[in-house]
């Protein structure tokens, strides 16, 4: 599978593996399947390895390994996209009312009711292309663009832990709370990020996302149980 | 244990940062000068990595409710108790004594080292600060932090000859840079620009990055976005307005922008401590080149290391004006 695989330096220590600058699920399978080869590898050099939609970055200790070196081994590794295959996690998420403002903007700007945003929101299968930008942030793909929605004109000081919201023809959620300009249709109680628990985020690169609408009662007994606290 | 008691600018714990964790989005982190940081440990007996406090320009004052040894590195005016004591030297402090940092001279972050480290919880196998992800929160005058234990280590009176110091005074620097990884995003002029002019350092900095202003770096056809990809901190991102980004410690984990380079991971230190206003060009470096500068700028920090530790001698060659300083031994 090395054929269309391209390696740089990504300074000196660390080495960039591209497979083309594209965004579709196979050549995504493919940065997994490679990412967690290379974990497996047991290299002692090897610091972390980074994904994204089409590149990975492979981050070495200098001390330990020259680019080359790190090259020649990445070159040797052998990998299966095929077998690649995330896990399903589901996220409960609260839409509209207080933790939704922006569901009915959505919903008009589309000609759709609320009731139908919810509805194509919640449906698909989503893909975490990756994790990236703020902790626990997940770039997923893809919305129906039945629901695509400009960003808001003047972002918002803070924005909610949890707040699901659309960007454009972009989904996601705001991991940690945050300025933002997200349209926001709703929340989820689970904690995405939690930085003092070893799996310190709710999905990992490569998982697949399901977001299931929940009702004030449930996203209220599902927020305590997971903040240790009312939500105020 | 150690009372802040007036802190004039942002304050915050930082080690040797966080790995492990970008695949989730948590940037790297640490120190911005890893060259001062980690010799303000060494002063003090500590490894490198230990939690120690960086000052941005204006250092804190604080009491020590316990004794305990300390070093400050930095251009900088210390008094202890009101009397004027060296910076990027080991002193022993007792219970009630006050300690008073002045304003950097030059530089931009200074460092205040304790014998045994700062005791903290790391969060994600680190005590570096990264507020936005609720992984610590710059220090407040009134907080009160414990430190480490340090029985065998914590040794006063150690001094890093003059020599030894970094300088950074000069208004405008070269640091080495590793081109691409996406050359293709820009025209053979526009390489050459960002290869031949100074850039100035923004007041839009922060340890997150450094935005430059300069003659604008020309894009190809291709353009200045990529599929989002990732960055390590030194990264050289060119966004639109072709006016260069150096991202630093606090950088985010991937970014959309295409990177004309990366700046050598030994010089990285030297760009953080320049002021806005001050400028800096950018020199090509091969790969190969700047893993060389990071293995000359370890054996340096080795060897500081060791002589501080009683382990190294230190030689004062003088050539004219200029002295300098070689560090042998057996070891």
């Amino acid at each position: 599978m090395g054929e269309t695989m391209n390696l740089k330096p990504l300074g000196d220590s660390a080495l960039l593996i591209s497979f083309g600058e594209v965004i579709d699920e196979e050549t995504n399978d493919r940065v997994h399947a490679l990412a967690g080869a290379i974990e497996k590898a047991g290299f002692e050099w090897l610091v972390e390895v980074v994904p994204s939609y089409s590149s990975l970055a492979v981050i070495y200790d200098a001390k330990l390994i020259d680019f080359e070196g790190v090259r020649q081994a990445i070159e040797r590794i052998e990998f299966s996209a095929e077998k690649f295959e995330g896990r399903l996690v589901e996220i409960p998420v609260l839409y509209g009312g207080k933790y939704g403002p922006d569901l009915e903007f959505v919903a008009e700007y589309n000609g759709l009711t609320p009731e139908e945003v919810i509805e194509i929101h919640s449906r698909p299968i989503y893909r975490v292309y990756f994790l990236g930008f703020l902790p626990g942030f997940a770039y997923l793909g893809r919305m129906d663009e039945r629901i695509a929605t400009p960003r808001l004109e003047k972002p918002r000081l803070k924005v909610p832990a949890g707040s699901v919201g659309i960007a454009g023809k972009q989904t996601g959620w705001y991991a940690i709370e945050s300025p933002g300009g997200w349209r926001i249709i709703g929340r989820t109680p689970l904690r995405l990020f939690n930085p003092s628990k070893e799996q310190s985020t709710l999905v990992q690169p490569g998982d697949r996302v399901k977001f299931v609408p929940i009702g004030e009662d449930e996203f209220e007994e599902l927020y305590k149980a997971e903040w240790g606290h009312e939500n105020d | 244990m150690i009372e802040l008691l007036r802190v004039p600018s942002l304050l915050t714990v930082q080690d040797s940062g966080r790995s492990g964790y970008r695949k989730l989005g948590v940037p790297v982190s640490g120190y911005m000068d890893d060259y001062s940081a980690r010799i303000a440990n060494h002063l003090v007996g500590n490894p490198g990595n230990a939690p120690l406090l960086e000052f941005l320009l204006m250092g804190p004052t604080l009491r020590f409710n316990a004794s305990a040894v300390f070093a400050v590195a930095g251009d900088v005016d210390v008094k202890l108790n009101g009397a004027p004591v060296e910076p990027w030297a080991s002193y022993w402090a007792k219970r009630g004594d006050v300690l008073e940092i002045g304003t950097l001279r030059s530089g931009l972050y200074g460092y205040i080292a304790f014998a045994g480290g700062i005791k903290c919880e790391p969060l994600l196998g680190s005590c570096s600060t990264y507020a936005k992800a609720g992984l610590g929160r710059p220090l407040k005058a009134g907080d009160v932090l414990n430190l480490g234990y340090a029985i065998l280590t914590g040794k006063e009176g150690c001094r890093l000859p003059e020599e030894l110091r970094p300088d950074y005074s000069a208004e405008e620097i070269t640091v080495g840079v590793v081109l691409g990884p996406d050359l293709d995003h820009f025209t053979e002029e526009g390489v050459r620009m960002f290869l031949s002019e100074a850039y100035t350092i923004t007041p839009e900095s922060d340890r997150m990055g450094y935005r430059l202003d300069g003659r604008a770096i020309e894009h190809s056809e291709k353009g200045a976005g990529i599929v989002t990809s990732p960055l390590v901190p030194g990264t050289v991102q060119v966004p639109p307005n072709g006016k260069p980004i150096v991202m630093m410690r606090d950088a985010q984990t991937t970014g959309g922008y295409a990177r004309i380079g990366v700046v050598a991971s030994a010089h990285l230190h030297r760009l953080a401590q320049l002021r806005p206003g001050f400028k800096v060009r950018f020199r090509e470096m091969s790969v190969e080149d700047a893993r060389n500068e990071f293995l000359k700028k370890e054996k340096t920090l080795e060897a500081i290391r060791l002589f501080l530790g009683g382990r190294l001698r230190a030689y004062r060659i003088k050539a004219g004006e200029k002295s300098f300083i070689a560090l042998a031994g057996n070891v």
